[in-house]
């Protein structure tokens, strides 16, 4: 597992040097670090530390939250449908930053955005678990996803359309397919804090995810608190979620497609597909973001638009192999 | 935005039926506008007494550059009914905003005079003279034409090479080739750095293209206390941050241009005011 963690970390880490690399314009990027660290306002640094930089970390920390939490709900719940995109937790993260940011709560307060998405992902993912701890199937969680889902798509629509802006309701892509296009520093800034809070909440309930595998039960008879696992579990992907979409729209798949690629290698240990989960995410996420710019539309693709892509086909087979196994 | 708001209006339109036709005999012609640059021709060149409305975004004065003006008489939300109550004896609508309304109005035998947008001084001139004869006023539109061709003779004269600048309107749109914008930065003397880097007049460009193109000016062409969208946070990006530090960003509001009248020359005065701070 070591190895595979550290492999998917140096490809991330690769498609972050590409994803820097890459641009609309030709570009000489060893000059424009050297600018940049030697603090010389060139063009080439100006580039690369306010567009492209800005751009990479995003991709990448927007992709490890969401593979984390997929990978999250997933053990928690025992289901391997639960994603942040398919059961509404993005919907509804996105629907909260839409009131921060279009009615003008976070120009007042920058951190208002965040929050916005944070409070939005807090409560679905909390109705949720309220679900599943019933003992929700499958098909109730994916019903009750489809439900939210379309809740957070129609009230975010409605509120772009009576958000002040006229430019407002034609934004509502960015929200529901979500994009890393001219994202900035002060974006970083304002998300990674909470997406780095969120990572160390899910993190911490590695051990307990192991132990959940064999029932409720015997976890909590091996010691783990389940009322301790889904608050963190909550709490982190609050936070990791509805940062992630405050910044960077609603991104579909990646947390539903990427445990399930690394499942067969890790073996049914819910606990470690954690750190791995978060890395591939933040590879798929950087590459579908790199896929992106090198399809040569004009505005660029919207990156839910890719992973869409990518991930709709898993989601079907999933379903059928879902099926026959009930049989 | 005008142009954005005035799309909105047509959007937002429902339809009404209104039995009675004909307008009543009087002296002067009643006129209703449906469009924001239709409002501003008609409050300038009618008689009070003869504007039977304008569209209620002729008093939000970040889009209008009649905004007191337009207090003065009633408004209309561009809907059939409303402005087909008033009987007026024309309408001007825009040619391609407030459709079913304009449908509607000619259904119900109200005069219709479409507005198309200019994209060049020449068809400005044109709409403007077209208005005021249909307005019954020619020698007002006459006046308002020759006052703008002195304001463009009268502008500062332009120095070799041309310093280059850039539009950049909400979303990373930019004034390319060919559009009124452009024949307006080359009067102002200035190179239109747009018109070689995007192919269409409203070439879309991303931050990265427009600060690696290094214009001289940047031109921000949005409202600065426009609410906050996706589109208008593009304007304030930190990317662009030394453009403002360097003094060579310059603020134009899109009512400056967005319409045929004699704002245009004073788009065109500020913008030649900038370029003597670039290049003196």
């Amino acid at each position: 597992m070591m190895r595979l963690s550290l492999l998917l970390a140096l490809l991330t880490l690769a498609l972050m040097a590409v994803s820097v690399a890459l641009g609309p314009v030709p570009f000489d990027l060893a000059a424009a670090i050297g600018d940049l660290l030697a603090g010389r306002p060139t063009l080439e640094a100006l580039v690369l530390a306010d567009l492209r930089i800005p751009r990479a970390v995003l991709g990448a920390a927007v992709g490890f939250s969401l593979g984390l939490t997929g990978a999250a709900l997933q053990g928690l719940m025992r289901n391997p449908l639960a994603d942040p995109g398919v059961v509404g937790v993005s919907g509804a993260a996105a629907l909260g930053a839409v009131l921060a940011f279009y009615f003008g709560w976070s120009s007042v307060f920058a951190l208002a955005l965040p929050l916005g998405g944070l409070v939005g992902a807090g409560l679905s993912t909390a109705l949720l678990l309220m679900l599943a701890r019933r003992g929700a199937s499958t098909a109730t969680l994916i019903l009750a996803g489809v439900a939210l889902n379309s809740l957070a798509g129609a009230l975010t629509a409605l509120a772009l359309n009576l958000a002040p802006s006229p430019y407002a309701a034609l934004e509502v892509v960015f929200w529901l397919m979500g994009s890393l296009s001219e994202r900035s520093l002060q974006h970083v800034g304002l998300a990674l804090p909470f997406m780095a809070i969120g990572w160390v909440l899910v993190l911490a309930t590695g051990r307990a995810m192991d132990a959940l595998t064999l029932g409720e039960d015997t976890a909590q008879s091996l010691g783990f608190s389940l009322r301790r696992t889904r608050l963190l579990v909550v709490g982190g992907a609050a936070a990791c979620v509805g940062a992630s979409v405050a910044v960077a729209g609603a991104i579909g798949f990646v947390g539903l497609v990427v445990p399930h690629l690394l499942r067969p290698l890790i073996g049914h240990r819910p606990g470690r597909l954690l750190v791995v989960s978060g890395l591939a995410g933040a590879a798929l996420t950087l590459g579908a973001d790199i896929l992106v710019r090198l399809i040569p539309t004009r505005p660029e693709l919207k990156l839910g638009v890719v992973t869409a892509l990518i991930g709709a086909p898993v989601f079907l087979v999933l379903l059928r192999r879902l099926r026959l196994d009930g049989e | 935005m005008g142009a954005t708001r005035t799309l909105f209006l047509c959007l937002a339109l429902g339809g009404g039926l209104w039995a009675a036709v004909g307008a009543p005999a009087q002296a002067g012609v009643r006129v209703a506008s449906l469009n924001l640059c239709g409002d501003e021709l008609l409050l300038r060149l009618a008689d009070r007494s003869d504007v039977a409305s304008v569209t209620w975004l002729a008093r939000d004065p970040r889009g209008s550059t009649v905004a007191d003006l337009a207090r003065t008489v009633p408004v209309n939300r561009g809907l059939a009914e409303e402005v087909a109550a008033e009987k007026p004896d024309l309408v001007l609508a825009g040619a391609f905003t407030t459709r079913t309304t304009t449908a509607m109005l000619r259904r119900l035998n109200v005069p219709v005079m479409e507005l198309t947008v200019p994209e060049s001084l020449g068809e400005v001139y044109a709409q403007i003279e077209a208005v005021a004869a249909r307005l019954g006023v020619p020698e007002r539109g006459a006046r308002m034409i020759a006052d703008m061709k002195q304001a463009f003779e009268t502008l500062p004269s332009a120095t070799h090479p041309a310093p280059t600048a850039l539009v950049l309107r909400p979303n990373g749109f930019t004034a390319g080739r060919g559009s009124l914008a452009d024949e307006i930065l080359t009067r102002a003397g200035l190179d239109n750095l747009a018109a070689r880097l995007s192919p269409d007049r409203l070439g879309q460009l991303s931050l990265e293209e427009i600060v690696a193109a290094k214009p001289d000016l940047v031109i921000i062409n949005g409202a600065e206390d426009a609410p906050p969208s996706l589109a208008d946070e593009l304007l304030r990006h930190p990317a662009l941050a030394p453009y403002a530090a360097q003094g060579r960003l310059v603020s134009l509001p899109p009512r400056l241009w967005a319409c045929a009248g004699p704002q245009l020359a004073e788009a065109a005065q500020r913008l030649a005011a900038a370029r003597r701070r670039v290049a003196p």
